[in-house]
């Protein structure tokens, strides 16, 4: 199988490079990550992250033939060869396919992305009711991987305003919640130009999710609930 | 400017695209109809209170769409503040132009009405 990877490593290339490589069939190979893994074998200087290898963690988010996916999870029968590998489009590049994802968890820090209850504790738990826990399906699902992020020109063009999808999806998870009573200051905390409104719905984020998850319904939401809220 | 960013701008947006979407398709069907309406006919569409009105509620929409959708261009693609200041100011001249000459245009037609 014919691969070609993004190569670069700041301290000694002066620019980035395509690397081609040549990887002998395996009947073990089934996803994208064991292919890497064993070119990994074959040249160990090339890096990337994975961790859980089953499209848990999130680490092993990439530009796979110019779509962004987790290798772990993507069936290595179905991708066109030669095999392009990137790095998450619009993150800084630390090397080779591993990214800089600093920014992207500032962002989601900024959500707040816990629960904020002021009324005093309940000797057990804060119940919901059914209808309002399922009202949580879909947000809570997401995993950090960033391939919405990636795949948003809006946040490849604002990256340090724009919270971006995942953040997005985040933040609504919590506006969502019924326990939560922050409500009101998470929204007059979003309402602003270029936290949400660089959103130009333009899809890509529902598109690539790996878990199926909608980020851009998530922001049509947040935007619905602040025209609610003005009225 | 505060005020006219986030939510009220991304509001006044769909609200105008709203009303420009309805007054162009209202036009359309009127050519389709009628055919188009002539000089006397504008003449006259213009110095009723409810065409003058009409005419000055869709200019400015449009200008106020216009307004949002460029300040949106330039916000994503123009990053250093001189020139978005150079290129907001700019659009927002000729917006401004735009709207006083229909306002002057709607008002000399309304002083000339018999």
């Amino acid at each position: 199988m014919r691969f070609h990877i993004y190569r670069f490593d700041p301290d000694v290339d002066p620019r980035p490079r395509m690397q081609a490589y040549d990887l002998p069939d395996s009947p073990a190979d089934r996803m994208l990550l064991d292919a890497l893994v064993r070119l990994k074998d074959m040249d160990d200087s090339l890096s990337f992250r994975r961790s859980c290898r089953e499209g848990v963690c999130g680490s092993d988010a990439m530009n796979i033939n110019g779509r962004n996916g987790l290798a772990c999870i993507q069936p290595l029968h179905a991708l066109k060869q030669p095999v392009v590998l990137r790095p998450l489009p619009g993150f800084p590049v630390i090397r080779d396919l591993i990214v800089d994802m600093t920014q992207f968890f500032a962002h989601y820090e900024a959500v707040r992305p816990y629960l904020i209850n002021d009324q005093p504790p309940p000797e057990r738990e804060r119940l919901q009711s059914p209808q309002a826990r399922d009202s949580l399906n879909g947000l809570y699902e997401c995993i950090l991987c960033a391939c919405c992020s990636g795949f948003c020109p809006s946040y490849w063009w604002n990256p340090d305003k724009f919270i971006g999808p995942a953040g997005l999806l985040q933040a609504y998870r919590f506006i969502a919640d019924s326990r939560d009573t922050a409500t009101a200051e998470r929204l007059a905390d979003l309402d602003d130009v270029y936290k949400l409104y660089r959103c130009r719905t333009i899809m890509n984020c529902t598109e690539v999710c790996p878990k199926q998850l909608s980020p851009s319904r998530a922001i049509e939401r947040i935007r619905l609930a602040l025209t609610k809220a003005s009225i | 400017m505060r005020q006219f960013t986030g939510q009220r701008a991304w509001l006044v947006q769909r609200l105008s695209a709203l009303l420009l979407l309805c007054a162009t398709a209202a036009l359309g069907i009127y050519l389709l109809i009628e055919g188009p309406p002539g000089y006397p006919a504008w003449l006259a569409f213009a110095r009723h209170p409810a065409g003058s009105t009409l005419i000055l509620a869709v200019t400015a929409a449009l200008c106020l769409h216009g307004w949002v959708g460029a300040r949106d261009v330039v916000l994503d693609y123009l990053h250093r503040p001189a020139w978005r200041l150079c290129v907001l100011a700019l659009v927002a001249t000729a917006l401004g132009l735009v709207f006083l000459r229909v306002l002057v245009v709607l008002a000399a037609t309304l002083a000339h009405a018999p």
